[in-house]
């Protein structure tokens, strides 16, 4: 009987990446009129599980009932006629054609006579949806890449609702938005629960959540931990489900001895083809930088001009007591620096190669025996000694990175730059899509380093780490330092949010 | 009892993903695969394909293919196609057939084909880097020029080198020892150095590469002048052999090179588990296929066709699509 007070039901979903298990036997349902928060650390399957809903990709096993029947969607279109839209976490928008071919996307034959598209009723159409939904500023007619990332995430928005959907999926969209965005899409998003519609809204920001939500799903590592009702929520509460257990003080370091004053990096007034401007900063030995922001805020392409993996086009980065300009990661390399990208599966991991040449990619010097010839034994253990410090698990260090779940790549990450003997680490975002066991261990690994008269920069998307970690935080916006506050001076969430936008 | 069944099936299945994991099976299939068809062969033709006489063809032809294929693996390795390995032959072969008959001199012959040869992949290479066009499309521009340099080089007339230079350089064994030492040159490189090393960790992963310090286009550069020498001698090679160049000469390299490197179980999109062997394992399989198949009276024009679809079975088979998560970004 349970069945028909749901919407939409998922039933002992699972879905599995190779090896790793994204969803472990998950069953819920949202009921009519309500608005349903997911919450959960990164990789907790949130995502997932919404966008198998929406037919984006297929459960590995389970089944979901929509509006009493099976539902089995084989595409995000699909989805999208029979009213479940999604917005997604990442850009959803095409840059080069119009908003209201974004818009209307795989749906041209609404507007078609023949093989033409009508463009000019397609953008009449799409300007009326627009100012239906109260989206002002935005010209159906221009091409979705002339807006900035708020205004393409209302775009999203109003592709997803020209449907009316009975399901309306919101996938950490308020990261992106202004206020003004945000309490446009609240009032949207109440407005279709007043209907009888329901949405499903994934975010990180509890507050956010614990406001607007009248229920509140808790995900961890692939599995439900619980639903609360709106009186039930308390922030403890829910933290203490999303992690398992207590959220204890000394999850990062609290010292407050501060760092040396001798200058080991330095961008002295650089400017890049995007995002930077005459940007300065210094980083000193034994010192945590925390550099934050929103995604788009440049930090991003500073670690990448940092490590010389983006051409400078004026000014320079010094590094080390000789000050040696970095024209190019290796001169970067040979100075002692090491970089963790945020896109780590693309640009610091060959995938498809064993743990043994991704580590000993960075040793190639220090292996030899002699002249070009590389010392096998030498090299084995380059590597196995990483393998055993890190506690990377792995069924043996031949087997391809490919196999291992998202916190040992990131260890294979760190191995590769802890054997080099790295003395600046840029780290962006280290701890993306890791659990939260090795999170910890992770962020005692960073701490150690610190200890040992490293110094690291720490690029993060999550204020918390940045506050848990850092000995100095600068916030970013727009290419720009906004705020620059040292450990010692205190560090408050709200003001420095207040910096970012 | 389904779920015995089903439960079966799963031992199975992870069987077969351990021998598929395992870092042996491709090391060994190709090995394999060459005996297999040395088997079948042998019993199809009723013993004539592995007498004495044909075994000798086969080396003969296979060491052409090994010794051009092992310079060729170097690019392979670094993730790029070069199909004109060929084309480059067949020029190479022509300049030096015509340096030997204007000086008659062999040091000066095996000079210019290694120098040309060498010289010629380096064109390729610059072509491709500083111009920034693939390494793929460059050499399907060279395949087809290359050839037509030739033809007018040669200008319809058949270039005959005089008979006591060939059959001393045979008598000599000139070929096996070219060979040999170009493997063990290659071998070393490719498995002892550091520039091995970074030659197959830029075709693993460019970008991962290039943010540890390992830039393509040096690699790159030296891929190519290695696999030019491997012209150069597989040029002589092929003089030794056949005493004359023809608008035909090495024509069926273009494809047996790139089949020989797949076939000898390198990964067709190059990276840490290339191998040097490969391309010798790979031209000794598709000479024999060559071979055994018009011997069983499958005529050059259906085979052709077979090597066509072997080579996209292959292709197909080691499309390395990973079974990971899509990165996010």
């Amino acid at each position: 009987m349970q069945g028909a007070e749901f919407l939409i039901e998922a039933r002992d979903v699972c879905k599995n990446f190779g090896v790793t298990v994204a969803l472990d036997h998950v069953s819920f349902g949202v009921r009519p009129g309500e608005i349903r928060g997911l919450i959960g650390e990164n990789g907790s399957g949130k995502s997932t599980v919404s966008s198998i809903m929406a037919g984006m990709q297929p459960a590995t096993s389970g089944e979901m009932v929509y509006k009493g029947k099976p539902w089995k969607p084989g595409s995000m279109l699909e989805a999208q006629e029979n009213g479940i839209c999604m917005i997604v976490q990442e850009a959803g928008t095409i840059p080069n054609i119009t908003v209201a071919e974004n818009i209307f996307l795989g749906h041209e034959n609404k507007f078609a006579r023949g093989p033409f598209v009508n463009k000019r009723k397609m953008i009449a159409a799409a300007a009326q949806l627009l100012k239906e939904l109260g989206i002002d500023g935005i010209e159906a007619g221009m091409p979705a890449g002339a807006y900035d990332f708020q205004d393409r995430k209302l775009i999203e928005v109003a592709k997803a609702l020209y449907w009316e959907p009975s399901i309306f999926i919101v996938d950490e969209t308020t990261t992106a938005l202004s206020q003004t965005g945000r309490e446009l899409l609240y009032r949207l998003m109440q407005k279709l629960a007043g209907e009888g519609k329901s949405v499903l809204f994934i975010s990180h920001d509890l507050e956010e959540l614990m406001e607007y939500c009248d229920t509140l799903t808790v995900l961890r590592d692939g599995v439900i931990v619980g639903s609360l009702d709106k009186p039930e929520f308390e922030g403890g509460k829910i933290k203490q489900m999303m992690v398992g257990r207590e959220v204890s003080g000394d999850y990062y370091h609290n010292d407050l001895e501060g760092y040396s004053d001798e200058v080991v990096l330095k961008a002295d007034n650089i400017t890049t083809l995007h995002d930077l401007l005459c940007f300065s900063l210094e980083l000193h030995r034994g010192e945590i930088l925390g550099i934050g922001g929103l995604s788009h805020c440049g930090m991003h392409t500073l670690g990448h001009a940092l490590f010389g993996a983006e051409k400078v086009l004026d000014g320079q980065v010094l590094v080390g007591p000789g000050k040696v300009p970095v024209k190019n990661t290796k001169v970067a390399i040979e100075n002692g620096m090491g970089y963790v990208s945020k896109n780590r599966d693309v640009e610091s991991l060959a995938l498809q190669s064993p743990i043994m040449d991704n580590i000993a990619s960075t040793g190639y010097k220090a292996n030899r025996f002699f002249g070009p010839f590389i010392s096998f034994k030498k090299e084995k253990e380059y590597v196995r000694r990483q393998v055993r410090n890190l506690s990377l698990k792995c069924a043996s260090i031949y087997h391809n990175v490919s196999t291992l779940s998202g916190g040992n790549k990131q260890k294979v990450v760190f191995g590769k730059w802890i054997a080099a003997d790295s003395d600046i680490l840029i780290l962006d975002c280290p701890t993306r899509g890791i659990d939260i066991g090795v999170k910890a261990s992770m962020y005692q690994l960073i701490y150690d380093m610190k200890k040992a008269g490293k110094a690291i920069i720490l690029i993060s998307e999550e204020l918390p780490e940045l506050i848990g970690m850092s000995d100095r935080i600068i916030i970013m916006k727009d290419g720009q330092i906004t705020c620059n506050v040292k450990r010692t001076e205190g560090f408050s969430e709200h003001s420095l949010i207040q910096y970012m936008i | 009892m389904q779920a015995a069944k089903k439960q079966a099936g799963g031992t199975l299945l992870a069987t077969f993903r351990k021998v598929k994991e395992s870092r042996w099976t491709m090391r060994l299939a190709p090995v394999a695969i060459l005996v297999a068809l040395m088997v079948l062969f042998a019993v199809w033709t009723g013993g004539r394909f592995v007498t004495a006489v044909n075994v000798k063809i086969i080396l003969d032809q296979a060491l052409i293919i090994a010794t051009v294929a092992t310079g060729a693996a170097f690019i392979f390795a670094t993730g790029n196609v070069n199909i004109a390995m060929g084309a480059c032959t067949a020029l190479t072969a022509t300049i030096t057939a015509k340096a030997y008959l204007s000086t008659n001199s062999l040091p000066v012959m095996i000079l210019v084909a290694v120098v040309f040869g060498a010289l010629l992949l380096l064109l390729c290479a610059f072509l491709s880097t500083i111009f920034k066009v693939r390494v793929m499309f460059v050499t399907i521009v060279m395949m087809v020029l290359l050839e037509n340099i030739k033809s007018e080089i040669l200008d319809g007339e058949t270039l005959s080198l005089p008979f006591e230079m060939t059959s001393g350089l045979q008598d000599a064994g000139f070929s096996y020892i070219i060979f040999v030492l170009f493997f063990l040159f290659c071998a070393v490189i490719f498995h002892f150095t550091s520039v091995g090393r970074a030659i197959r960790f830029t075709g693993s992963n460019m970008i991962c590469g290039e943010q540890t310090g390992i830039f393509r286009n040096k690699y790159l550069v030296i891929a190519f002048v290695i696999a030019g020498v491997g012209v150069g001698l597989g040029s002589l090679l092929t003089i030794a052999r056949s005493g004359s160049i023809t608008a035909s000469t090495a024509s069926s390299m273009n494809m047996d090179c790139m089949l020989a490197i797949v076939l000898g179980g390198m990964p067709v999109f190059g990276g840490s588990k290339s191998r040097a062997y490969a391309a010798v394992v790979g031209a000794l399989t598709v000479t024999v296929l060559n071979n055994g198949l018009l011997m069983v009276g499958v005529s050059s024009t259906i085979l052709q066709g077979v090597r066509g679809v072997l080579f996209l079975l292959l292709v197909l088979m080691s499309n390395g699509r990973p079974d990971v998560l899509p990165a996010r970004d």
